[in-house]
């Protein structure tokens, strides 16, 4: 076994188409992004070399703090979200009629652009107009709030459509890795006398832990870098109470032509995603893979 | 799944690829000789602009015409043309410049968002032009907005001002005028207010909303305060300018703006204007074709909506003729354009032919001149533009006038005051600090 | 080791001889919570349909569950004819299609490589690509669009699917990676005893085992692509290339919001993912049966 599968040039032949496009697609941008953060530049004329000064203004840039800080909310409640999603996700693989259908339906957000999701969103949380306001007016809530213009509300409002929009992908996965789990094995702690409980946190969910680190990791670092509905719907506002880091790089880059600066939040973020990513493998860590005898 | 179909799909897509990838490839490299000119005289001119035909569908129209007519009129021009809409053409514009690859003729806009790109030397001077057949023919004030060390980038071909539009059947309901001073308009406001109708209609997530309400309020009070403090002749903590601060703060405690203005867009905003269910609408004259001529907007509606200048203040500085507004969007000839002189002759071209059809085709007010006695136009027009012929002084609208970055802090202390995030005093301190960094 | 029984066992939720009615109250909570979520999920879906039938008065006017008084299907008429849907289209089926087909397929090469080969570096390899996992998109925008004017990409499809191939392998192969240390290896084993290469344990005996993960991943990828935006706003410049989610964005301007044509196009958008999604999901099914009959 060993002999066939320590070949190094059919190993290389596997891994090299991926890992060119890799290194010139993602590590060159990256490369670069590193640089620019050492220049004063404002994305059009000429660049002049500052070394570390953007650096330094982003350690004491307060409005960065404060999205960082956004940020991490949002990485926080996402990842509690997996609870729930692998908690669906059992309940669907066991023998529940029409679980396809379930499944199906709760993809289907994800089909969804960014801009579907967020125009549906803002409808939904119009102050006068919106689903939710009319229905807490009905059941007699006086003056419900503005949720997108409160400095207070707007994050957490904006949480429930990020979730929504990614619901269904993890409970997509959990599924699949789920029903990877041979129906033998269930079957067999059946018969001696195991409740649907002891089968689901005795025996499923430690044979899916691999696939539970990665999603871990997935949605914490997507939290990290998320953009697309915060961008849509607020714009990071009012006034910087709903900014995430990607979104107040984008601000910096794009709209306040500061590319370096731009730049440094960027590859700051990067940064920081390793760190996280390096912490939770630490925090996650087993000492062996559970494997089928 | 057995190893064929797999194999199958795997040949079908790698061939698919191939050939739609060498099909694009040669298509691509015709379109990638970009502009230039052939040996035979043949040039290919790139054009980038933000008129998309879903949402622009005049304008996109009468771009289209013009174009006809020249390549009709040279026909051994082509005009490639780009279209984005308003965010995503100021994106590609940026990255675009980053590489040096800008389009042989683009839009950009006045003042401050033009200045890095003339510093970066990526447009080109068209003095030339001005002195050509399009002498004279711009309203005043106007290029020079497109200026910079005396030297002209962009021809504007958009004016706009920024009235007061009102719903005349709400005003007759409650027996209100339009109000001529600042305690006129405020007893309208608490009028309204009592009355349960939202008194003015405001979007402020895109922040320049706010901005006009803002900018009018400085204006009035303090004349030209805010546009010195602006280039640096002035200072922000003028007290005409914090007490402008202070009364946007006012009418927000009044209650004059519709629930969570904060975070509805401007469509949104102009909603409640167009679903009357508030009665006023401070925005620009490029919102008339839906007041005029737009078909999709009921015609009852178009005939109960007039315009008032915005009020004037008791010991202000500034009068009644005095708006708000300025050149809109202009358009540029790349530096580096390996086809500049028929860029720029396109340009000259454009400009004229636009201000020729755009009132009447597009709804859109161009920076050059019009005749109103010769052209055909809905009442709105006529007077708004007698209105322009004797405005006393135009204010650029500040977050073009300011440099990007000072713009954005603007554009955020706008949303923190009818938030009540900032006081008046933080609100303009912010802005010092702003225009002190000088980017 | 399992036994193998005669007995008919009673169908979940459970072998106990607990009480009915808490069993059935247990079954009735469950579906209960299950329609509530499924509900959720599928209201924006409906709200999609409504609108895209009405016109901007009734979208603002009227609530957002409400009937148009006639169906307005001059919306994807328009939508349709008007500005080029058709090729908009075409471009997006096709180069999400290649995009998806070679991501997943490198994704799997590349794992198989790593979880099942030893050599030297293979750490290091995988690390190369969770980092790769962490950039910020719009990072990237100007140093690409300076390779790809480099390289004559720009204008090109090329440079859009290369981009989604980079950028979508890492969270691929972070997924299948999961899978595949949780496969078992008896069959590459026994595979490898019986003198196959390893070409052929790759592709006749590892690719159908992992059915199930290849078809979630393609999904995935094909949402991604398919609803990707920024990547050919800022690559692609003519027509000829947009794709679906860019000539959306053309209807969307500065200072009008065509609601009725947008909500045309975003279903017109959605039903071709719509339906491949719902074809590759009876796809994990099968994979699914044919894999759990092992062990």
């Amino acid at each position: 076994m060993d002999k066939v599968m320590s070949n190094r040039l059919v190993a290389a032949l596997y891994v090299l188409p991926a890992l060119l496009l890799l290194l010139v697609l993602i590590y060159i941008p990256i490369v670069l992004t590193g640089y620019y953060g050492l220049m004063q530049w404002d994305g059009i004329g000429a660049m002049t070399f500052i070394g570390f000064e953007n650096y330094a203004r982003l350690l004491h840039d307060a409005t960065f703090w404060q999205s960082a800080y956004h940020t991490f909310l949002l990485a926080l409640f996402s990842a509690l979200s997996l609870i729930g999603y692998l908690m669906i996700a059992l309940v669907l693989s066991g023998k529940i009629k029409g679980a396809n259908l379930f499944r199906k339906i709760y993809l289907i957000p994800m089909l969804l652009s960014s801009v579907a999701i967020a125009q549906l969103w803002l409808k939904i949380y119009h102050p006068s107009n919106g689903v939710l306001n009319t229905f807490l007016e009905s059941v007699g809530i006086a003056n419900p709030p503005a949720w997108l213009a409160e400095p207070s509300l707007v994050l957490y409002a904006l949480f429930v459509p990020i979730l929504w929009q990614y619901a269904g992908f993890y409970i997509l996965i959990y599924y699949a890795a789920l029903k990877n789990i041979p129906e033998s094995l269930v079957e067999a702690a059946r018969i001696d006398g195991a409740s649907p409980w002891q089968i689901a946190f005795r025996i499923k969910l430690p044979l899916i832990t691999e696939v539970i680190k990665v999603t871990i990791v997935l949605a914490v670092v997507g939290s990290l870098k998320y953009f697309d509905l915060i961008y849509v719907m607020t714009d990071g506002g009012p006034n910087g109470s709903s900014e995430v880091m990607a979104s107040y790089m984008y601000h910096q880059a794009f709209r306040g032509f500061d590319f370096g600066y731009g730049s440094a939040v960027g590859f700051f973020l990067l940064v920081i995603c390793l760190v996280v990513t390096w912490l939770l493998r630490k925090a996650t860590a087993s000492k062996d893979t559970i494997q089928y005898s | 799944m057995r190893k064929k179909p797999i194999a199958m799909l795997l040949t079908l897509t790698l061939i698919l690829a191939v050939f739609l990838s060498g099909c694009s490839n040669s298509g691509a490299d015709g379109e990638g000789e970009a502009s230039g000119s052939g040996s035979d005289g043949k040039v290919t001119l790139k054009f980038m602009h933000l008129w998309p035909a879903g949402s622009s569908a005049q304008q996109n129209k009468l771009v289209n015409e013009i174009i006809k007519q020249y390549q009709t009129d040279h026909p051994n021009v082509t005009i490639k043309q780009e279209v984005l809409e308003n965010e995503q053409y100021k994106n590609k514009l940026k990255i675009l410049s980053a590489s040096n690859e800008l389009p042989d003729v683009g839009v950009t806009w006045a003042a401050g968002f033009l200045e890095p790109y003339v510093k970066g030397n990526l447009f080109a001077p068209l003095d030339d032009l001005l002195s050509g057949s399009l002498e004279g023919k711009f309203i005043a004030g106007t290029t020079e907005a497109y200026a910079v060390e005396g030297k002209t980038y962009a021809l504007p071909i958009e004016l706009n001002i920024s009235p007061i539009y009102y719903n005349k059947d709400i005003f007759a309901k409650y027996n209100l005028q339009p109000p001529a001073t600042y305690d006129e308009f405020l007893n309208v406001v608490k009028t309204l207010t009592d009355n349960g109708v939202v008194p003015i209609a405001l979007g402020n997530k895109d922040r320049w909303t706010g901005s006009l309400w803002y900018m009018y309020l400085a204006n009035r009070l303090g004349g030209d305060a805010l546009e010195k403090a602006i280039n640096g002749t002035g200072k922000f903590d003028d007290p005409a300018l914090i007490q402008a601060a202070a009364e946007v703060q006012k009418l927000v405690d009044m209650n004059a703006f519709n629930k969570g203005y904060n975070g509805l867009s401007n469509d949104e905003g102009k909603s409640e204007f167009m679903n009357e269910k508030a009665a006023m609408y401070l925005m620009g004259t490029w919102e008339l074709p839906n007041y005029t001529t737009n078909p999709d907007v009921p015609q009852e509606f178009k005939d109960k909506i007039g315009f008032f200048k915005f009020p004037t203040m008791d010991g202000g500085k500034s009068d009644i003729n005095s708006w708000v507004g300025g050149p809109g969007v202009g358009l540029f000839v790349a530096q580096n354009s390996k086809v500049k002189d028929e860029a720029q002759k396109f340009v000259q071209y454009f400009v004229e032919k636009w201000g020729e059809s755009s009132v009447t085709e597009a709804g859109v007010i161009p920076a050059t001149k019009v005749d109103t006695a010769e052209v055909k136009l809905p009442q709105l027009y006529t007077d708004l533009l007698n209105e322009l012929n004797q405005a006393s002084s135009l204010t650029l609208f500040a977050d073009v006038q300011m440099k990007p970055t000072a713009a954005q802090v603007h554009l955020d202390m706008i949303q923190a005051l009818f938030g009540k995030a900032v006081t008046p005093e933080k609100f303009v301190k912010n802005h010092q600090e702003a225009i002190d960094k000088g980017n | 080791m399992k036994t193998d029984t005669a007995v008919r066992l009673p169908a979940y939720p459970g072998t106990g001889t607990g009480p009915t009615v808490l069993r059935r109250l247990g079954y009735v909570l469950l579906y209960s919570l299950l329609i509530l979520v499924a509900l959720l999920q599928i209201l924006p879906l409906i709200w999609l349909l409504l609108f895209s039938l009405k016109n901007n008065q009734e979208v603002f006017d009227m609530a957002p569950f409400a009937l148009p008084a006639t169906p307005r299907w001059e919306n994807y008429v328009k939508v349709w004819t008007e500005g080029n849907i058709s090729l908009y289209f075409f471009n997006s089926v096709w180069i999400t299609v290649v995009s998806v087909v070679f991501t997943v397929l490198f994704a799997s090469l590349v794992t198989f490589a790593i979880t099942r080969m030893r050599w030297k570096g293979r750490s290091l390899v995988l690390g190369l690509f969770m980092v790769g996992m962490m950039i910020p998109v719009h990072s990237t925008l100007i140093p690409l669009f300076s390779l790809f004017l480099k390289l004559h990409l720009t204008d090109h499809p090329l440079s859009v699917i290369l981009s989604y191939i980079a950028f979508n392998m890492p969270i691929t192969i972070m997924i299948l990676l999961g899978f595949y240390y949780a496969l078992p290896r008896e069959v590459e084993e026994a595979a490898v005893m019986d003198g196959c290469s390893v070409h052929r344990i790759f592709f006749r005996i590892v690719l159908p085992m992992t059915a199930s993960v290849i078809a979630t991943t393609a999904i995935i990828n094909m949402i991604y692509d398919w609803n990707e935006f920024i990547f050919v706003n800022t690559f692609i410049s003519t027509d000829a290339y947009k794709t679906l989610t860019v000539g959306v964005q053309n209807f969307i301007g500065q200072y009008t919001t065509d609601w009725g044509a947008i909500g045309a196009t975003l279903m017109i958008s959605i039903l071709p993912i719509l339906i491949a999604f719902l074809v590759l999901s009876n796809r994990i099914v099968e994979g699914i049966a044919a894999g759990s009959v092992k062990g």
